[in-house]
This record gives C-alpha cells, structure tokens and sequence, in this order.
C-alpha cells in the first residue's frame, strides 16, 4: 500500500502542523504568535444562535443553535436536508438568514479579516477550476490570506498530495480532492475547522487517515466540526454531537451523556423462555419489550432484581446485562420524528 | 412494469427513444425553455419596435406602378394631349448630364440612365401607364413601358455628330417605338400594349435623370438634351406644348441638385430641355423611406442570440456536470445522441421561430402601415418563405451551436464562436466604407449568407442603385443563402460527430 | 485588497484559458484589421473611409475574447462552485469583484495595447498600397497625430470597459453562456438595430446609447461634426453601461446567496 506511507501517523501530523509536541493545547500557542486581531478570549470556536432561513416554501433553518468547543471533535449529524450544509454556508458567509447569528470567535465571518487564519473549512471538494494544480489552487488561496508560498508545501505534504500536486485538479479522484480540500482548510492554520461530509468519497484507508487527522487537530486544542449523514461515520472520532433535523439542533450534548441518555436503565435478557419470564416481569411492575429472538429488553426494574424474580420462578436465562444502546440507535430515535424523507421518496434538498 | 413492455420495441426504433428522451431534457429545463421562448419574443418585440418605431404621416404617398410595385415617376414632361391614335417624332442630338460635387459645384458627369426622348402615358400622374423610347446616357437607346418594362434598341451614345432619330405609333392600346441613326432607316424597337392610356393621354418629350451612384452613395445628378425635328402626327390636340415637372414631391424623388431646376426652352420644334429624377421602378436608393420584411425582422438577431445560447448549453451542460456520462451509458451510440440532440433543438427552435416570425411580421407591417410607413410589397408567397426562412435560419445556427458546443465542450466558448461567425460579418457588411465587392463576397461565403432569406427587394438591371447586402439585396438567393449556413451545421455537426467518437466522453 | 489583488493574479496565471483569451484578442483585432485595411479602395472621390478608424476596426472583433475572459473569470468560478473557496477565503464580496475588475484591467491593457499598436501597424504598412496616401488628403498613421492617438488610446481604454462591462454582467448573472450571449447580445445588437429601426432620430439615439456604437466614435478622426456623439463623450457611454454592470452586478452579489 503506498499511499499509505504518504500518510503520516497522527502525531506527526499535529507535530506539523503546529510546530508543537503533540498535546500541547492550541490556544495557548495561538496567542502567542503575533496575530493582527485581538484573541477572541469570550467566545472561542464557533456559536450558532436562532438561524433562520428559507428557500422559498422550505423551511431550510428553524432555529439552529449550537456551540463548537475547541479542543473537540464535534460531529454534525443529520438526515439528508435537515440543514446542515445551509448552516455552515451562512457560518462562512456565504448564505444570508433571515434571523440569527453565527460568530467564529465571537465575531461574524464578514469581519475577519484573514478570515482563513481563523476558520478552515471545506464544503465541495469537487469546487476547483480543472485547468489548475493542486499547488496552484493552494497558492491563490495563500496569497489571498497574505500567506507565503512555503505553506502550500507545507500543507501538501501534510495532507499526502506531494506526488500529485503540479498534475491538474481536473484528473483527480474524488478522494484526492478531499485531501486537496482539507489541505486549503489547513493553510491558515486555523483554530476553527469545519468539514462537510469529508468522509465522502474516501477509501477505506483514507477513512482511518481521516479520523486519526481529525483527533489529532482537536488535540491540538483546536475546533473541529464535521458533518455527516451516517452516524457511523463520526462515532469513533466525536467527542460531541450536535444533531439536526427539520432545520434544528435536536440534540447538542456529549457522546457518553447521549448513549446514557438513550439507555436508560433498560436491561438485556437472553431466555429461551421469552414468555414466561415476560409474565414473571411485567407481573412485577416492569416494561418488557422484545429485541430479538432470544432477547427482551426490560426497564422498571434494576438487574439484580430481574436476576431473583427469574431464579424464584425458575425462568431459564443465559444472560442479564445493562443495556448499552449504539450511537446509531440515539440518532434513529432523534431524527425519527425529523427524517422529512423516507425511504418511499427520492428527493432531496440540495441546499 | 410499463417500462419493461416499453423497452421491448426498443430495438427497432432506438433513435425515436432518444429523440423522446432529449424532448423530456429539454423541455424540463426552464432555462432552455424561456430563452426559445424568448427568441420568439424577441422577433415579435423588435417587430413591435421597428413598426411603431418609425413615423412618415403626412409623408407624400409612394407612387405604385400599374403591376403594384413603387416606382420612382418624376421627370420633366414637355406634353400635349393625345386624343386617340397618333404618332411623335423627333430627333436627339445631346444629352448632357451634371453630377454635383459639392455644395453648388456641378460638374458635367456620365449618369449612364439619365434618359431624354418620347413617351405617351396616360397622365401625368404619378404611377399611371406609359409607354417611352429614349436615348440614355449609357445604355443606347431603350423602349421603356409601366415602369419595369424595358427593351434595348441602337446601341451607342448620342452627340451632334451622332444623333439618334425616335418615333412612338399609338394605335389604341398598342404603341410601337421605332429608332434610327439618320432619319430614313427606321428599325422597330418594340410593341407594347399599355393598358389604360384612357382615350386622352399625354405625349411628348420626357428628361429624366436619376441619381448617380458612386460607391455606397448616391448625388441627384440633372440632365439636359437638345431636341430636333419635332413632329406630331394624329388626334394631337392643339396649342403649345407644355413644361411640367411630373411628380415633384414624392418619397422616390429626391429633388434637383442646389440651383438647377427643370426646364424647356425653344420652339419650332427645337426645344432643349432639362430634368431630373427617373420614371422606372424604385429601389431602395430612390426609395430610402420605404421599409422591408428584412427591417420588421430585425429581432432575428437578438433570437439568434438567444437560441445560440440554448443550443450551446444543451450539450455543454452534460459535459460540464458530467451528466453526458449518464446519456452515454443510457444510449452508446453517441452519434445516435448527437443526431438526437439536433433533432430535438432544430425542430423547437424551428417552431418557435416561425410562430416568433409569422406574429412578428404581421405586427410589424399593421404599425408600420398605421403609422404612415410604406413596406415594399410582397407576394404572400414571398412572406411565407421570409417566414420559414427566419425560422429555419435560427434552427440551423442552433444546430450550429450544439455541434460547437460538443467541439468546444465549454459553453462561453461556444456561444462567442457561433454569434461572431454569424452576426459579426453582417455587422462588416454594414460598414459604410465596406466595398460592394468585400460585402458581396461576405454574404456568399460566411454564415451571414443565410439572412439573404429576409430579402424581399427585387434588383432591377435599368436602375442604378446600391444593391449591396445592407441596403437589403444579397448576392445570392434566399434558400442558396440558406443552404450556405446549412453547410456550415452540417460540416459542424460532422466534426462533433466525428470527435465525439473518438474522444473520452 | 492587497492579498485579495494577489490572488485573483495567482488565479488568472496558473491557468492557461485566460493568456490564450489575451492571445486570441490580439490576433483576432490585427487580423480584421489588417484584413479590412486591404479591401479599401479608392476612387476619385477619396478613399471614403478614416483610415485610422478602418485600421482599428478589428477591435470590433477583439473584444469578443476580451468578453469571454471577462465573463469566464468570476461565471467559471460560479460555475465550478469555487466562489465559495473565494468568498470563503476574502469575505468582502465587493473587494473581491474590485480585485477581479483591476486584474481584467491590467491584463486587457496589456493586451489592448499590444492589439491596437499592432493594428495601427498594419494600417500604417498597407494603406498606402491601396492609394490611402497624402495625394489623396490622408496623411501616413502615426500617433503624433493628436485623433489618432486619441482614437488609439481611446480603443484600449474601450476593450477595457468591454471587459469590466463583460464581468459586471457576469457576476449579476453568474452563468458563462447565458452571461457572454448578453454582453455580445448588447454590443452587436445596438448597430444592427440602428441601422434598421426607422426614423432618424430613433437612429441617432440607438447610436448614442450602443455601448459599442458610443464608444467605437472615440477612434473617428475625421468628419468628427458628424459623428452621432463626441469621441470621449462616447466612451463615457461605454464606461456608464460598464459601472451600470458592476453596480448590478457588485448588488447582486452581495445580497445573493453563494
């Protein structure tokens, strides 16, 4: 695999990307270095308050809120169309609302001066002129934010395009302009990243590159915001979600808080005896509700007590166990009410 | 399951499928739609722009020749009645034409159709019949009836040395010229029945002297002769011959150059008489009033535009959004795509054109003609043709566009390819300094060739005039114009075809 | 601005359309020119023409790449979707069109230059031979003659409005095809409908308004009283519908969605 020696490991890449040992926290080192605008200590990452927006009959934004930490990797999940492209579109400035604000260190995109410096992003990875390399397209990005033609390289290399970097954008697979737009993400430096849907098109090894890269920037100290339509895609690399549906943050808490919340205090049984121990336990004043053939899954009543109610009935089972519910099924159970397409149609909102 | 019935008659007829699936492409994006749409719109506007545009109430009435046509029928007119049948003679000993060169510099000039000699009509109407034999200053001596009718005689000039001898014989309708070099040997020019003389006609001596054509411009010119030997025979009435200056304010007429005016002098039948303007059709230099299907379709341009763009994105989009992948995996035969493609672009532009241009046309000609504009006439054979002409014109450089656009596969490029071919040489055509034979040589062998089916303008070889493409006479005919745009689409669309095969799609 | 000028550079040379663009405009003006300048004829009566103008007229074909540029360079990137990496990167949506419209201007007076002193060349080496000389009242070119150096400089500043007009268009419309179809739809339309719509006054006022007309007069030298409008006072015509484009255009962009 070959492209999997361009690929440096996780530490590496925070150690060059910041020039600092891995860990080190980023803010500290972001005073540090002379920066035109005053350090946005009140507010850091980014704050989306009341977002309201609309595409003619559609309702895109209803009220989106929510916070980005540094120093976390905080996943933005959501059905197709629930409104998260639109929501880091009117992040950058690139889409006007109708009501609310989106601030990137306490200030508005508009009033960033490099704004690069202070938020990298990437939206479309497929947004490039054919005609131009990959260096070249990073060099008018640099020279737009006043940066030096060192840190294209810099980035290139950071992002493993070295090899194909002078050959035109054009020919690229779908995979290497991921990696060119998250190279231009990285050129400023950023304290701020957002990504939308970067696992795209990426193959499975650059999928395991993907979320090492991401880890390692939030330890860096930085904001990390990426989005995604599978849950499964961010359950390993967040440490925070924010999910949206119908326009609206639906949840904005923290992985474990999440998974907690959604497994209650429901226990998993295995019995062969399904039947009978269901009589048993709903005859105690428990909620019982079949998972799978040899499964139930009971809430109302604490493990130890199920154990004793079946031992005293003699109800054959195999296995008592806290339920520990999947990331999946928190974000089923949150966006089952704000899925607006099933399965039945095809649309999609586009933006 | 309807789709599985359908696709069993597929292989038969692959083509009428693709043509069907194109159809459903283009009518279902509503870019394409609205800009055909609004190239019929913009022949119908520009019509409505051009009709109501231009305003000549109270101009003079353009004079109407008996067959229908304008005509220009002002000259000097020294005359009698002629009460019945009759025969005039004279002799013609000079005829010397003035060009002006200048405010009130006149200086003496060849004006090869300035004309002097006999001639019976059957007044002095503007438009009535007539029957005239006459020397030129060019073309020898002609024998000239209702204005387009024209027959050579004795060749040559005339001069004291060399004088011409002219006789007219009216016998009810027919009127028979006769010329000859020395008074005795006569040789018949030519009979005429003129229809119409009325039982008392005019006859007499007639000068007339168009403008003089140099370059793209014209000068009215004046002309004097010298007549001889005049003589009369038959139901001539009585009294002394009389100067008038037939037709003096008229559209067709542009009056005598600064200080010179018609005149006669003389008697005993020597009379030297001077005039002005012409008495034969009017072209569009004599007739710089009068407007043409060509003008009310003015709005073919802007059409042409929009249909360009229409049929350049057409393909250009698929390759931009990588959507022709889709149709080429839908359909493989790509030349069958192609094919389709035209189809479909050619036959709705067609159909917008012409709905754009029968609208535009009658539109047009209603306010021109409401608001005292005389449009040169056509047959409404003729119309038809202008008609169908405009909209198979937009379709082809639809065509055109399409095919550039698979070429170029880049829209902006295609769309300036296909406009400067087309409209850029009749924008050179039209500069005023262009010569005749660089415009001439333009409008054969470039795309602009194809807007000679606007024309509606006949030439006629006795009048002097500018027939260039941009006073509305093209070198070649409507469909031959037609068929050289058509070239061009059919050469186009064989280097698309031909790339489109051979290229990576 | 600095970085935002900086870029919009970087943009324009690292790829190859926009110098082929500038090429095209170069060899297309020269080639009309020097085209039109041996098709002239002369007759007694002079050679009906101002050979200045008519060693210009190839301009009337420059600017068509010159548009294309001008249009490509902001529609390709709403095209491409890469307005969003730009806007992204320079938030001030109005610095980043005043970026784009000052490199148009470099590069189009460059290339201008080169055009209009090349055409100017060839109606300097070929006019004479088809009898444009001081016999017949037309001295030789040469731009120490106050017109024509007017009419030279004046139809470089003339492709650079064409451009800033191409590019204001654009940015309202943000699509290359339907984008150059307007701005070759409002210079090649004006002349051909002032030729055909009735009535002088309607005629006059066509010529006055043209953006193409209006400006062009500013390469008259001779017969300056008949001219439909003054010379500068006609490239203000084209300059006005220029800024008109960029005003809408600039509008639009702000207020739009990206």
């Amino acid at each position: 695999m070959p492209r999997r020696c361009q690929i440096p490991g996780r530490n590496q890449v925070a150690a060059a990307a910041t020039g600092l040992e891995p860990g080190t926290a980023y803010n500290r080192r972001h005073e540090s270095v002379s920066n035109p605008e005053p350090a946005a200590v009140s507010a850091p990452g980014i704050v989306v308050a009341g977002l309201r927006k609309r595409y003619g009959a559609t309702l895109a934004l209803d009220g989106m809120s929510f916070t980005v930490r540094p120093g976390r990797v905080t996943g933005f999940v959501g059905p197709n169309g629930a409104g998260k492209s639109t929501t880091m579109r009117v992040i950058l400035g690139l889409d006007a609302v109708e009501e609310g604000t989106a601030l990137i260190e306490g200030r508005p995109y508009h009033g960033l001066r490099h704004p690069l410096n202070h938020v990298g992003s990437l939206l479309d990875a497929s947004a490039l002129h054919p005609g131009r390399s990959a260096r070249h397209h990073l060099l008018w990005l640099a020279h737009s934010q006043g940066l030096p033609a060192r840190r294209v390289d810099q980035v290139i290399e950071q992002v493993g395009l070295t090899s194909a970097a002078r050959r035109k954008a054009g020919g690229y697979s779908l995979g290497m302009r991921q990696r060119l737009g998250i190279a231009a993400a990285l050129l400023g430096d950023p304290p701020v990243i957002m990504l939308d849907e970067p696992f795209n098109g990426m193959d499975p090894d650059g999928i395991i590159w993907m979320r090492g890269f991401l880890r390692s920037l939030a330890a860096e100290g930085r904001a990390v915001l990426v989005s995604s339509h599978l849950m499964s895609e961010v359950q390993d690399t967040a440490d925070h979600l924010v999910v949206v549906g119908r326009g609206r943050a639906i949840a904005d808490a923290g992985v474990a808080d999440l998974i907690a919340a959604a497994s209650r205090d429901r226990v998993a049984l295995r019995t062969t005896a399904g039947r009978h121990a269901t009589r048993v336990l709903t005859h105690a004043g428990a909620t019982v509700a079949p998972t799978g053939r040899d499964t139930i899954a009971v809430s109302g009543l604490p493990a130890d007590r199920i154990v004793t109610l079946l031992s005293e009935s003699a109800v054959p089972f195999s296995e008592v166990s806290a339920h520990r519910a999947t990331l999946e099924e928190v974000y089923l159970e949150l966006t089952r009410e704000a899925v607006e397409f099933h399965a039945a149609t095809s649309g999609e909102v586009v933006r | 399951m309807t789709a599985a019935v359908t696709r069993s008659r597929s292989g038969r007829n692959g083509l009428a499928q693709v043509v069907r699936a194109e159809w459903t492409k283009f009518r279902t994006v509503r870019g394409w739609v609205i800009g055909t749409v609004a190239a019929a719109l913009m022949l119908v506007l520009f019509a409505a722009l051009t009709g109501a545009g231009s305003v000549q109430h109270g101009a003079p009435r353009v004079p109407v020749g008996p067959g229908g046509e304008p005509v220009t029928d002002s000259f000097y007119f020294v005359h009698r009645p002629l009460a019945g049948d009759g025969s005039i003679t004279v002799s013609v000993s000079a005829l010397r034409s003035s060009i002006p060169r200048g405010l009130a510099d006149l200086r003496p000039g060849v004006v090869p159709w300035s004309k002097a000699g006999l001639i019976i009509k059957q007044s002095t109407r503007q438009g009535s019949p007539y029957a005239a034999i006459m020397v030129t200053g060019g073309h020898g001596v002609r024998m000239q009836d209702d204005y387009v009718g024209d027959t050579a005689g004795l060749p040559g000039p005339v001069s004291a040395a060399s004088p011409r001898w002219l006789r007219l014989d009216r016998s009810g309708d027919a009127i028979t010229g006769r010329a000859s070099a020395d008074g005795t040997h006569w040789t018949t020019v030519g009979t005429v029945h003129v229809s119409g003389l009325g039982p008392t006609a005019q006859g007499g001596l007639f000068v007339a002297s168009p403008p003089s054509v140099h370059g793209m411009g014209t000068s009215g010119s004046v002309s004097t002769a010298v007549f001889d030997d005049l003589r009369v025979q038959g139901s001539w009435a009585g009294g002394d011959w009389a100067g008038d200056q037939v037709g003096p304010e008229s559209p067709s007429f542009s009056g005598y150059p600064p200080n010179t005016s018609g005149s006669v002098t003389g008697s005993a039948g020597r009379f030297t008489v001077t005039g002005a303007g012409d008495i034969a059709p009017a072209v569009r230099v004599t007739l710089p009033t009068g407007g043409t299907l060509g003008e009310i379709l003015t709005g073919t341009f802007a059409a042409l535009i929009a249909v360009i763009v229409v049929g350049a994105l057409f393909i250009t989009t698929e390759y931009r959004k990588k959507l022709i992948h889709v149709t080429l995996a839908a359909s493989p035969k790509r030349i069958r795509v192609l094919v389709a493609k035209a189809t479909v672009l050619g036959a709705v532009t067609f159909v917008a054109g012409l709905a754009g241009a029968a609208v535009a046309v009658r539109l047009g000609e209603r306010l021109a003609r409401a608001n005292g504009v005389y449009i040169f006439p056509v047959t409404s054979s003729t119309e038809l043709r202008v008609e169908l002409g405009v909209a198979a014109l937009l379709a082809t450089a639809s065509i055109i566009a399409l095919s550039v656009g698979a070429v170029l596969r880049h829209s902006a490029g295609a769309v300036t390819t296909v406009i400067v071919a087309i409209v850029l040489p009749y924008i050179l055509v039209a500069i005023p300094f262009m010569p005749a034979s660089v415009a001439n040589w333009l409008t054969r062998v470039t795309p602009a060739a194809a807007f000679a089916v606007q024309q509606t303008l006949v030439r006629y070889h006795q009048v002097s005039g500018v027939y260039t493409p941009y006073e509305g006479y093209y070198p070649l005919g409507p469909w031959a114009g037609l068929a050289v745009l058509a070239g061009y689409a059919v050469v186009s669309l064989a280097v698309a075809a031909v790339l489109l095969r051979r290229r990576d799609a | 601005m600095r970085s935002a000028l900086h870029a919009e550079w970087t943009k324009v040379r690292t790829v190859a359309g926009p110098l082929w663009l500038l090429l095209g405009a170069i060899a297309a003006t020269v080639a009309l020119s020097a085209g039109a300048t041996s098709v002239v004829t002369c007759t007694s009566a002079g050679c009906g023409g101002d050979p200045t103008r008519l060693s210009l007229i190839g301009v009337i074909l420059g600017q068509a790449p010159v548009a294309v540029l001008a249009v490509l360079i902001i529609s390709g990137e709403f095209g491409s979707g890469m307005i969003r990496t730009t806007l992204t990167a320079a938030p001030r949506r109005i610095t980043v069109l005043a970026a784009k419209a000052v490199t148009l201007t470099g590069l189009v007076s460059a290339a201008g230059t080169v055009a209009v002193l090349g055409s100017l060349l060839t109606g300097w080496l070929i006019l004479p031979g088809h009898g444009v000389t001081a016999a017949r009242g037309h001295s030789a070119l040469s731009l120490a003659d106050g017109p024509t150096l007017r009419a030279a400089v004046g139809s470089v500043l003339y492709l650079i409005l064409i451009a800033l007009l191409s590019l204001g268009v654009a940015t309202a419309v943000r699509d290359s095809a339907a984008g150059i179809g307007i701005v070759l739809g409002l210079l090649y339309l004006f002349p051909i409908l002032s030729q055909t719509i009735g009535g002088p006054h309607w005629q006059r006022l066509l010529q006055q308004i043209g953006p193409m007309n209006a400006g062009l007069t500013v390469q008259a030298t001779t017969d300056l009283h008949d001219l439909p409008i003054g010379p500068w006072a006609g490239l203000g015509v084209t300059a006005g519908w220029a800024a008109a484009a960029l005003l809408a255009g600039g509008l639009l962009l702000r207020t739009g969605d990206a």
